[in-house]
């Protein structure tokens, strides 16, 4: 026997509950009479209690411990059986978008998925016990686990595939931990099996079909011309050229609207539009998959970073000069966002919003004993470092190197003991010192100067406010610099998608899905950012395939299900029991109160 | 339920003095040594009338014809052997406990003895359902002292009396009723009604006792009680309540009723039973 709720065993206290009553009753020397009726009071009060004497077994004790304990038994879910085992099918669907393709019949492999989820569940019968698992980056239980049918059908119904690509491996991970010993897989797919699955029965219900998407787009602003480009690059995998139609919409007014011919496979196109529009629309007329067809791209705004070169006139101050009219987006000013000075100026309190690189020899407190010293390698570069990116260092002669204090900076490249670039704090906007000699070293000669100027400028221009991009792929990570304490709550807002945001400086989030997102700070839109589906691998449906592979596992046990109290013949016999104890002590142990001579 | 014991040579003792008293109107009955209320052939003179045709020559008046020359016969009273109807009640109550039990046994069997000692058709009703039972032996009445029914014949609506019958009825009465219906019910169609009521001398004048379950003997309920002294008084004022309206319903009817309480000699209350016309001294 046992017990589905055993905290109805409480109900047990009522067994000594009434014993006590009976130990404590009041009871008189028993007196025969023949005319009770003379003896009947209309009301007599107690005088005093009950006294504890021998427990007098009587019927009425027994049947009324019967009934408690009885009662008790089925409020504690007293059970012959634990349950039945029933089939259990853990069924995962491939929630990608390209599931959701519809072909000349407007029917999809979502359709044929569910359909087919249907025809399995009836086939192992009504006490089919279901998991139903929703792949994605983050797999999801839609239904279960071990639901009913009755559970699972509205949250099949509800499905609508629209992911990313992604692999199924986790998600077939998460239906072998739920499937255990007890359940059998099923895979709904669009696609065949990377490779062979024990105990899985993949089911393909893909088609393929000729398919015209987006597959990545662009908007970009020449702001010395005054002019924007939206870059598209279409994917066609019908295997023949198709004609669409291609629309440009802003603010609900159509920019252009015009016939297009898509050749094969992937191609490009550029369509110039005027500066300063709001966001875009581009559509293209429908086809088999919907949601590759629509970008929404908004205008970057340019982030320009204002620098200024306060190094002594000489070799050094022409190569920075020369090295910094090659970088794009940067302007000149005193008042500098990031300014490059001889080393000297790192001893000075920074400015607020002001990077400072320093070259030449450092600060005294930095400095250790020794000479300067002309290094030629090898250098050892904190690989990672986005100042480092793209960099080698070959042939370069590091002039003027001087000792400096290790405890002092953070080293990003160094040579032996001795750093060579490093930051005097834990960012860059501590300070960054170069010890070098800008005039005697011919770093400014080699490849390397104009990428490290580069990578110091662009890490200065991705910390200036605003997001790093305008334009996101669903899923991709996004981070906002806010540039200030934020003034209300942050959170942002995609589609019908709101999510609150940390109060911070900086905000990380994922794209959730295509929408225009804007950030909100209080009420204020603070910026308004594009997410489009642009998936190469889910608009391509030519190779999408139908069939089954491999087999279920055959020795699946099946979930041991609970029934409800009406399925266990303990459950009836208990409640008789019950039953027949209150009537009988109803009836006949009761004393009765009428009167007769 | 027990067995009644009693003394019965004690009881043929008493019994041997008295025998059921006689209504003075005349009963109805078979031929025997009582005179009846019709005519008939006892030597008692009833009446005279006109001479018919048919009329027994032997009962001419013949010193009547030679005064007044007018045939006329001579009428006389009938002799009957009355009927007696003997009303037990043989529940639970009437052996609550062995004296009232034994006190039972005893005033049945004095009254078994009266019924033969009147030389009567004596029957005994003990339920409303069957015939009455013939009782020819004084001794046979011990067969129906049992006293485990769980309802007195008396509380049924019809019980197997016979017409013009003498009826005595022997129980506690200890049970609720209309005492107008009850003796009313009893008395329909009889020549004489006698109540005797049975209890024991707790039952008429109860003590302070304190706390007592009160167990019904046949089983009717039970229910704590502390007999106290208001208690006690408001027993004692039913009990006299219920014992007063017996009187007065068997006085509306004509009928006797005297209450006994067990524990008296028998001898005692034989004589206090003649004195309430029940019995009659031999």
């Amino acid at each position: 026997m046992i017990f589905t709720t055993p905290l109805g065993l409480l109900a047990l206290l009522a067994i000594p509950a009434i014993v006590a009553i009976h130990l404590f009753r009041r009871r008189f020397p028993p007196r025969s009479v023949a005319g009770l009726f003379l003896w009947q009071v209309v009301q007599q009060k107690p005088q005093g209690g009950g006294k504890i004497t021998k427990l007098p077994v009587t019927a009425s004790l027994i049947l009324e411990c019967l009934a408690a304990l009885a009662l008790a038994l089925i409020l504690g879910g007293a059970r012959f059986t634990p349950g039945s085992v029933n089939d259990h099918l853990v069924i995962l669907v491939d929630d990608s978008a390209s599931m959701a393709a519809v072909n000349a019949q407007n029917q999809s492999p979502r359709d044929r998925a569910a359909q087919r989820i249907m025809d399995e569940v009836e086939r192992f019968g009504r006490g089919v016990r279901v998991t139903l698992i929703q792949s994605g980056e983050h797999p999801a239980v839609l239904a279960g686990p071990a639901a009913l049918v009755i559970e699972m059908r509205p949250a099949l119904e509800k499905w609508k595939p629209q992911a990313q690509h992604h692999s199924l491996a986790l998600s077939l991970r998460l239906a072998r931990e739920l499937a255990g010993k007890t359940g059998r897989i099923l895979v709904f797919s669009d696609e065949s099996p990377e490779f062979e699955l024990e105990g899985v029965q993949w089911i393909a219900v893909g088609e393929p079909l000729g398919n015209v998407g987006i597959i990545a787009a662009q908007r970009s602003l020449s702001a010395n011309a005054g002019k924007g480009t939206i870059s598209l690059t279409l994917g066609n995998s019908s295997g023949k050229e198709t004609k669409r139609q291609l629309r440009l919409l802003a603010d609900g007014k159509d920019l252009l609207s015009q016939e297009i011919t898509v050749p094969p496979k992937v191609s490009s196109m550029n369509l110039p539009i005027p500066a300063g529009l709001p966001p875009v629309t581009v559509t293209l007329s429908n086809d088999a998959l919907q949601r590759d067809n629509e970008v929404i791209l908004v205008e970057p705004r340019p982030q320009i970073v204002s620098v200024d070169n306060r190094l002594m006139k000489g070799r050094g101050r022409d190569a920075l000069d020369r090295g910094l009219r090659s970088i794009a987006g940067i302007t000149r000013s005193e008042q500098a966002q990031l300014v490059f000075g001889p080393a000297e100026l790192l001893d000075h309190p920074p400015e607020p919003g002001t990077w400072r690189v320093g070259f030449g020899r450092a600060p005294a407190r930095l400095l250790s004993p020794g000479n300067p010293q002309d290094l030629i390698g090898p250098f050892i570069p904190e690989k990672r470092h986005p100042l480092l990116l793209g960099t080698t260092l070959a042939g370069v002669v590091w002039a003027g190197a001087l000792p400096i204090d290790l405890s002092a900076v953070h080293p990003v490249l160094s040579s032996g003991n001795q750093p060579l670039i490093g930051m005097l704090g834990s960012r860059p906007d501590d300070g960054i010192l170069f010890n070098l000699d800008l005039d005697q070293t011919n770093l400014p000669r080699t490849p390397d100067w104009p990428i490290l100027l580069s990578n110091i400028v662009e890490l200065r221009r991705q910390n200036l406010p605003g997001p790093e991009r305008w334009n996101y792929r669903a899923g991709e990570w996004i981070r906002v610099r806010l540039g200030h304490d934020p003034k209300g709550p942050l959170r942002f807002q995609c589609g019908s998608i709101t999510r609150d945001l940390p109060p911070a400086r900086v905000v990380e989030f994922t794209a959730p899905a295509p929408c225009l997102l804007e950030v909100l700070e209080g009420d204020q839109i603070a910026f308004q950012l594009g997410v489009n589906f642009l998936d190469e691998i889910e608009s391509d449906l030519s190779d999408r395939v139908r069939g089954e592979f491999g087999r279920s596992n055959p020795r699946a046990g099946g979930v041991l299900t609970e029934g409800g109290p009406e399925a266990d013949p303990l459950f009836w016999s208990l409640l008789a029991v019950a039953g027949f104890a209150m009537f009988a002590n109803w009836c006949w142990a009761l004393p009765a109160t009428g009167a007769s001579g | 339920m027990p067995p009644i014991h009693f003394d019965w040579p004690e009881v043929q003792r008493v019994a041997a003095a008295f025998r059921l008293a006689m209504p003075r109107s005349p009963v109805g009955g078979r031929l025997g040594e009582r005179l009846g209320s019709g005519t008939g052939s006892s030597l008692e003179f009833q009446d005279y009338r006109q001479y018919t045709l048919g009329d027994d020559l032997r009962h001419v008046d013949w010193s009547a014809y030679a005064r007044s020359e007018v045939l006329a016969v001579r009428l006389y009273r009938e002799e009957v052997a009355p009927r007696i109807d003997l009303v037990l009640d043989v529940s639970r109550s009437m052996t609550v406990t062995e004296d009232k039990g034994r006190a039972y046994g005893e005033l049945c069997a004095l009254l078994s003895c009266a019924c033969a000692s009147t030389e009567a058709d004596s029957r005994v009703v003990t339920a409303a359902a069957g015939e009455a039972q013939l009782l020819e032996r004084p001794e046979q009445i011990e067969r129906f002292l049992s006293c485990d029914a769980r309802l007195s014949a008396l509380e049924e609506p019809h019980l197997p009396l016979r017409r013009r019958s003498l009826r005595v009825v022997v129980s506690d009465f200890l049970f609720p009723h209309d005492a107008d219906v009850l003796v009313g019910r009893l008395a329909r169609d009889g020549a004489s009604l006698a109540l005797i009521q049975l209890t024991l001398p707790e039952e008429a004048d109860p003590s302070v006792e304190g706390g007592r379950r009160m167990q019904d003997v046949e089983g009717h309920g039970e229910f704590d009680l502390v007999i106290d002294e208001r208690a006690v008084r408001d027993y004692r004022e039913r009990f006299g309540r219920l014992r007063l309206g017996l009187a007065r319903a068997a006085r509306r009817a004509g009928a006797s009723f005297y209450h006994v309480l067990a524990g008296t000699p028998l001898r005692q209350t034989a004589k206090a039973l003649a004195a309430a016309g029940i019995l009659e001294s031999l």
